[in-house]
């Protein structure tokens, strides 16, 4: 069989062996139980092939923790699947780790693609534009305390 | 040594069957067939002799006089010149054509590039099932309508038109009918269906047969409303020139024979291996067929996995290989234009598969494919927001 063999066994034309890796194991994916230290952020719709939200537990300014849900491609996944891998030790107002071009790059999406990424980049920034607003775990408190 | 993955894409292309592969290498060597038929020494009549075998052969299979075969490189290039052909020989009298919009590409672009030459296309939009009515067809004619195309079987869906009504509301009208007809023959009783239309495309590696041949059904009548697209050495009654690739007609003739003679078989086995397939992947919840479960093509499931990326689903599945309904493997993210004629979401659409099987699918296939795909759209599910 033609294609990039990973170390998962997965031989699939069009995809790097680093986003075929990440797509296979998918080690962050996941979400992060309620509280007030809980930040997330989301982007994109089904409709239109992407939709990406990160669970960030956040002390002060810091994430100490980072989960990822998303509907969308095998790029997709794999880079929000790295980029929730990072983000823990990151200051959330610099918290977007790198450009969606340097993304693209790491794991070799293909330009057409790169709209994709910039959902993810959206919703990096949502949570960053929930911190700065102040909406850091109210949803969440609405949902324990109605 | 790792298993191979289950192979359900016979849509897109089937294995040679060794029965053809056989035959086809005697027409390739220096000890073999492997003159030219347009020569008139003996190894040029030895070729042409195969060539009016393997003729009769793909007749056969539709119906049809071996005169009426006009060989191509393929179905697109026989709609490419069952399209062009006759609108570019008819410009004068007629100026309509009429298609549906869940047709194969290789009708669309060619009705596109002759609205680009000034004809007027109207593209019919099927019910929910897919299905484009002889009714519609007769309220879509127009005086200067000169053509209707219509394929028998979808090949993202398998539905299957009524190419007799359709034909019957065309002759009436006397309008010329096209039917592409890739996806059907071996799978459904075609025998008859040359009766029914003017012009049909297929071609062999459909059917276990090679790929790079293909034809053109030409009915007699309808040979004075077509002209050639391709020009060179007259072959094929004039209608496409080029040295006959006599490996090749010799393949598709014994992949038409056994289809005419395996067909029926065939297309009973894969329609238990489709119920199977169907009855296992149902068990999944939010689960739901695109194509029409009772009385389309045994050889194509296509099934919509709400809430699963069609290009992710498709990846996961390292066990087997199918086609995604969508075309977002191609980046540009939009939805099969297939299923979104037929009033699927954009959602549902991107989430498809097609599954489609061939002589050689076993039910240890589905058997695969259901464990696989099981486990690929929970995961999927789960890593969802």
């Amino acid at each position: 069989m033609n294609g990039t063999r990973s170390k998962h066994g997965a031989a699939v034309a069009g995809f790097s062996p680093a986003t075929l890796d990440a797509f296979f194991a998918l080690a962050h994916a996941g979400n992060l139980p309620g509280g007030v230290d809980i930040l997330t952020g989301e982007a994109g719709r089904e409709a239109t092939g992407t939709r990406v939200r990160f669970t960030l537990r956040v002390a002060g300014d810091c994430v100490v923790e980072a989960r990822f849900q998303a509907y969308g491609c095998p790029h997709t996944l794999a880079v929000a699947n790295w980029i929730a891998g990072v983000l823990p030790g990151r200051r959330l107002e610099a918290l977007v780790p790198g450009t969606p071009a340097e993304w693209a790059g790491r794991f070799e999406v293909p330009a057409p693609k790169l709209g994709r990424l910039l959902v993810i980049e959206d919703a990096l920034r949502d949570c960053v534009a929930k911190w700065r607003g102040g909406d850091h775990g109210r949803a969440v408190r609405r949902t324990m305390a109605p | 040594m790792p298993v191979a993955p289950a192979y359900l894409d016979n849509a897109a292309t089937t294995a040679v069957d060794p029965r053809v592969a056989a035959l086809m290498a005697q027409c390739l060597t220096a000890e073999g067939t492997f003159g030219n038929a347009s020569s008139t020494h003996v190894y040029g009549r030895e070729a042409a002799a195969r060539i009016a075998t393997a003729r009769r052969e793909v007749a056969a299979v539709i119906g049809a006089r071996p005169e009426e075969i006009v060989f191509t490189s393929g179905a697109t290039e026989a709609s490419n010149l069952a399209l062009l052909g006759t609108a570019r020989a008819n410009a004068d009298r007629r100026h309509h054509l009429v298609t549906s919009r869940t047709e194969h590409h290789a009708t669309l672009d060619p009705l596109r590039q002759l609205e680009r030459e000034g004809w007027a296309v109207t593209r019919l939009t099927p019910d929910g099932e897919g299905r484009v009515s002889a009714e519609a067809v007769r309220a879509a004619l127009r005086p200067d309508t000169l053509l209707v195309s219509i394929m028998h079987v979808n090949n993202e869906t398998g539905v299957v038109q009524d190419v007799a009504a359709i034909g019957a509301v065309c002759r009436a009208a006397g309008v010329l009918f096209h039917a592409d007809l890739a996806q059907s023959i071996g799978k459904l009783p075609t025998a008859q269906i040359a009766d029914r239309i003017d012009f049909g495309s297929f071609t062999a590696h459909k059917i276990h047969g090679p790929k790079g041949i293909g034809a053109l059904y030409v009915a007699a009548a309808a040979r004075p409303w077509i002209a050639p697209i391709v020009h060179g050495g007259g072959q094929e009654r004039g209608l496409r020139s080029g040295t006959l690739p006599t490996h090749q007609i010799v393949g598709f003739g014994r992949a038409a024979a056994l289809a005419a003679s395996e067909g029926a078989a065939d297309a009973g086995r894969m329609r238990a291996l489709r119920t199977l397939l169907w009855n296992g992947l149902a068990a999944l919840p939010r689960v739901y067929p695109n194509s029409p479960l009772e009385d389309g093509s045994p050889a194509i499931l296509n099934v919509a996995f709400a809430g699963v990326e069609g290009e992710s689903l498709v990846t996961a599945l390292t066990d087997i290989a199918v086609s995604t309904g969508s075309a977002c493997s191609s980046a540009s993210g939009e939805p099969s234009y297939v299923l979104r004629a037929l009033g699927r979401t954009a959602e549902l659409a991107q989430s498809s598969l097609r599954f489609s099987f061939g002589r050689d699918t076993q039910v240890v296939d589905v058997e695969r494919a259901i464990a696989a795909v099981r486990a690929a759209v929970t995961r999927l599910r789960e890593v969802a927001p």
